[in-house]
């Protein structure tokens, strides 16, 4: 099965959007999720979620808490804050932008 | 808000950081794990599913440093990694290390204490909180030294001030003595005189009590003053009643309205701090053209600028020169000075020549521990090798390396400070006693920041070159040597050029230093013009209240000049006004009838002093031709002046000046004018008035009996060889003629003499602590290369040896490697010394700046300084066993 990487950049409103619409999740569940909305066509490279997250920590758009599995695993929670929820507002507006100008180009080349 | 919160998001991961990782661990494997489980329940192999799980992760120690990274720590976390590598290769070479941080700290030490006398003096902020707006209002064109303002120049100025101004205020008396007394003893106790709107000038508010007020300032306004806050702790014991209370100064009663705040300076910024300060009294006109110790200080309005002041104050001295045509010169024009400026002049160039040349000493010591750096960097190729095949880049390398330099030099730092703090009371001694400053000389926040700052600058300058060499190694080549081999050669060509120029830089320092003392050797042997063996000197001053007559000022030392005669052991006695070798007073006179050089009627100048008939023979100065004064020349005799050599020499060329006419204050007009011309007596044989250093002027002496100006006199007491007199022999003595009059300033002639000599004594004891320092350092440096060098070449001498050498063929080998060295940084030096002693020739005397004997002389010192530090590793190479030396390897 082919997958196609990510774009670069987009990881942060992957993260983001993907904790705005399921609320808490632990890593492997971010994971997971993107992975299965897209359909399997995108394929984050599963580790480098961690320092992503870490650098959304510094920027306060996230917090975390370590809580337990329905397994009853040990597993770190994120969740969106006020701040993450603006700055998915502006990435998204952001990733808008350049998809739109990208698809006139296209469309019109 | 945003920037706080992330701040302290980030320190607190910093402070949990074992914990961070020990979460990102977990975390990690709790990912893969279920990842891991997902797979095996999907159907995979067990075996399969563990290295998938893993495979789709990547590199979890590489993504824990990344996440590391997020929080923007890592180069805290690698500066505290290179630290503590660098202390692990630190205590690895102990004998590298202790060379290094001695060096450092000799340099670093040595900068840190001049640069504490330099901070007092020129950087500093002045202790006026107006200070930026104070100017000192002087003149040019002035034959008597433009600074000193007369009451004339003064009022004539006031007149004129309106609309320049905020403030014209006169400081005079200068550290004038004044006797206190309090409970009964009597005390002297410097004192100055202020323009009552001084204060408000510079911005200062007294601690107790108030300001003066205006009338204070008139002629004839009541007698207040004001206390230094040490002299209120000391005498009146921090009494917060002081104000009000009456004190007895100059036998004369004081109200004290005030008490100024702890270090109030005067605005000459002297060492020696008035503790009394009076109003000036300054009349609303006045004609008194004399200039003795007045200093203007003005402030101008808003807006006004410099040039308009000095434009709008000129022309009163144009009108000045009207009144007075012999006392000012035709072109005088006022001239104001910015208060830093004035103190900048005033203290001189000497402390900054001082400070480049012990700023030379740590550039050796530099260049010193950077050879050292450069001699490990060679045997650390193969470190450096490994690390970089595992993977360093070279900028990771070369800043552990300068990591390692800089740890160097902090340290070398801290002891230099702590040399600095243990020997600053010795420093402080050196410096001359009327050197201006602000505040005391210390240790403060500043100069321990300089001191910071020049311990990491140094760190660079340093470790930058030797790592930026070390880092570029032949990786193929160092892995496989077997040790050091590799870019030694090419770094020992670097370590030859940084040993000579050590050479080259001490040689430049040290001979500033040979000249320097070889100018105080000559002025020790100057002779003064008396016999300076055997003699005592102490002051005493009259106050003017008490003694307001010439005739009781002449009774008072005619007594006690008999009383200190009667002294067991006392041969001569006798007073002058100033000490020869203190600065003494100038004043204009005119030859009755003219001379052949000196038509009648010109204004002529000379040194004046004022002098008891024994004065001559007390001092052993030789009677030329003529008489001495005898106790005859007095108040009721015929006037009289005794003059000396270089005077009958000026102004009688060819003649015999005795009986003679001249008349002193003449061409100053009626006002300041003698009564009466005096008759030249007799010559005297040249004595060096003013300074050892100045050759002999015209001057002249008068009887104090036979003058109104001896309210103050310095007593010279000639003794027989081996007699010590007793100080308490002495103070009853003088009790017993007024026991309201201190003694001060108690010294042997030979003290002053020497006294004379604190300038240069303190420049030249400087730079010859600098040279030796800076000798010792390169002496190092030389015997680190060569012996360096000796070990390199260790296979080559055991083949030389082997193939029939003598040892003396090695000697001669090793030494003239170390003399090609020397002799190269001494012909460099040469060259630089031969343009920078050129800025010291202000500090030299009898000496040239280029003088060949002292350049040759030091060469040849500083090269048989080099061939001892070669000599050691020479004879270590002579030692050589070839048999030892060719299975070395």
């Amino acid at each position: 099965m082919y997958r196609d990487e990510i774009p670069p950049g987009t990881l942060h409103l992957l993260i983001l959007k993907t904790l705005a619409r399921r609320g808490e999740l632990h890593g492997y569940e971010i994971a997971r999720t993107i992975q299965q909305n897209s359909e399997d066509v995108l394929q984050v490279e599963e580790g480098s979620l961690y320092p992503a997250l870490q650098r959304m920590l510094v920027k306060g758009w996230v917090n975390a808490h370590w809580g337990a599995t329905p397994e009853n695993r040990r597993a770190r929670y994120y969740r969106l804050t006020v701040a993450g929820r603006k700055q998915l507002e502006i990435e998204l507006s952001q990733f808008r932008r350049v998809v739109g100008a990208i698809t006139r180009v296209i469309q019109t080349a | 808000m945003k920037l706080l919160g992330g701040l302290i998001r980030r320190l607190r991961m910093l402070f949990r950081r074992k914990q961070f990782d020990r979460d990102m661990d977990e975390e990690m494997r709790a990912h893969i794990e279920m990842r891991e489980r997902e797979l095996r329940e999907s159907g995979a192999p067990t075996e399969q599913a563990y290295t998938d799980a893993r495979k789709h992760f990547g590199n979890a120690l590489a993504l824990r440093e990344a996440s590391h990274e997020s929080w923007g720590w890592s180069w805290l976390e690698h500066l505290t990694q290179d630290l503590r590598f660098a202390f692990r290769m630190l205590r690895k070479s102990p004998g590298f290390t202790a060379v290094a941080i001695l060096t450092l700290a000799l340099g670093i030490g040595a900068n840190t204490a001049i640069f504490s006398i330099i901070n007092a003096i020129f950087l500093r902020p002045l202790p006026y909180p107006k200070a930026s707006q104070i100017y000192l209002v002087a003149r040019t064109g002035n034959a008597f030294g433009g600074e000193s303002i007369s009451p004339a120049i003064f009022s004539a100025w006031r007149q004129r001030q309106e609309k320049i101004f905020a403030h014209l205020t006169l400081v005079q008396g200068l550290g004038e003595s004044t006797t206190l007394m309090v409970s009964g003893e009597a005390e002297n106790v410097l004192s100055m005189t202020i323009s009552t709107d001084f204060l408000a000038m510079v911005g200062i508010h007294p601690i107790l009590g108030r300001d003066f007020v205006t009338e204070e300032g008139r002629v004839g306004g009541p007698n207040v003053v004001m206390l230094s806050d040490s002299l209120w702790r000391e005498r009146f014991g921090a009494d917060p009643h002081i104000v009000g209370r009456n004190l007895t100064l100059n036998s004369r009663s004081y109200t004290v309205v005030g008490v100024l705040p702890p270090g109030f300076t005067d605005p000459t910024f002297s060492p020696t701090r008035a503790q009394l300060w009076f109003p000036a009294q300054v009349p609303a006109t006045s004609s008194d053209p004399s200039n003795g110790g007045r200093l203007c200080f003005g402030a101008l309005k808003p807006g006004v600028s410099v040039a308009e002041a000095e434009a709008a104050l000129t022309p009163a001295l144009s009108d000045l020169r009207r009144e007075f045509p012999k006392m000012f010169r035709p072109n005088e024009r006022a001239h104001l000075i910015p208060l830093r400026e004035m103190l900048n002049q005033w203290a001189g160039t000497t402390m900054l020549l001082i400070f480049g040349a012990v700023g030379l000493v740590l550039l050796i010591a530099c260049v010193n521990v950077a050879n050292l750096t450069l001699a490990r960097s060679a045997t650390r190729q193969r470190e450096i090798a490994v690390r970089t095949v595992i993977g360093a880049s070279r900028g990771r390398i070369v800043r552990q390396l300068l990591t390692e330099s800089i740890l160097l030099a902090v340290l070398g730092g801290v002891l230099g400070i702590a040399a600095c703090y243990a020997s600053f009371q010795f420093v402080v001694t050196l410096v001359p006693a009327n050197l201006p400053h602000v505040g005391a000389f210390g240790i403060d926040a500043r100069v321990l920041l300089f001191a910071f700052a020049l311990s990491i600058a140094t760190g660079i300058a340093f470790g930058l070159v030797p790592a930026l060499g070390a880092s570029r190694v032949d990786l193929s080549g160092s892995l496989k040597e077997s040790g050091a081999q590799a870019g030694a050669r090419a770094i020992g060509g670097l370590r030859r050029f940084l040993a000579a120029s050590e050479i080259a830089i001490s040689l430049v320092l040290l001979i500033g230093a040979a000249l320097a003392l070889e100018s105080l050797a000559r002025l020790t042997m100057v002779k003064p013009g008396f016999d300076t063996q055997n003699v005592l000197t102490f002051a005493v001053s009259l106050p003017s209240q008490k003694y307001d007559t010439a005739a009781k000022r002449t009774a008072f030392f005619d007594q006690a000049i008999s009383r200190v005669s009667a002294i067991p052991g006392v041969e001569q006695a006798a007073i002058i006004d100033t000490l020869p070798l203190r600065e003494g007073s100038d004043i204009l006179f005119s030859i009755e009838g003219g001379t052949a050089v000196a038509p009648a009627g010109q204004p002529l100048d000379a040194e004046i002093r004022i002098v008891s008939p024994d004065y001559f023979r007390a001092l052993r100065i030789p009677l030329i031709s003529g008489r001495e004064f005898t106790a005859a020349d007095n108040a009721s005799g015929a006037p009289v002046v005794v003059i000396n050599q270089t005077m009958a020499r000026m102004f009688w060329p060819g003649k015999d000046p005795i009986g003679q006419q001249i008349w002193i204050g003449k061409p100053m007009g009626p006002a300041q004018s003698e009564p009466a011309p005096r008759r030249v007596i007799g010559i005297v044989g040249d004595v060096r008035e003013s300074t050892l250093e100045d050759m002999p002027g015209q001057g002249m002496f008068i009887p104090y009996t036979q003058t109104k100006w001896n309210d103050s006199a310095s007593f010279l007491l000639r003794t027989r060889a081996a007699a010590a007199l007793s100080l308490p022999e002495i103070r009853s003595a003088l009790h017993d003629v007024d026991p309201g009059e201190p003694l001060t300033q108690v010294e042997s002639m030979e003290q002053v003499v020497s006294g004379s000599l604190n300038d240069w004594r303190f420049h030249a004891i400087l730079l010859g602590i600098f040279g030796a320092l800076a000798v010792v350092i390169a002496a190092v440096g030389v015997y680190g290369v060569i012996s360096y060098s000796v070990a390199q070449r260790t296979h080559e001498i055991g083949i030389r040896l082997a193939l029939g050498a003598q040892r003396r063929d090695v000697l001669r080998l090793v030494l003239s490697q170390g003399a090609s060295l020397a002799l190269a940084g001494i012909v460099v030096g040469m060259l630089a010394a031969i343009g920078l002693t050129r800025l010291m020739a202000s500090l030299l005397y009898g000496v040239a700046p280029t003088d060949p004997v002292t350049f040759i002389a030091v060469a040849i010192l500083l090269l048989i300084v080099a061939l001892i530090a070669c000599y050691l590793p020479a004879r270590r190479a002579m030692r050589v066993d070839p048999m030892v030396a060719l299975r070395y390897e």
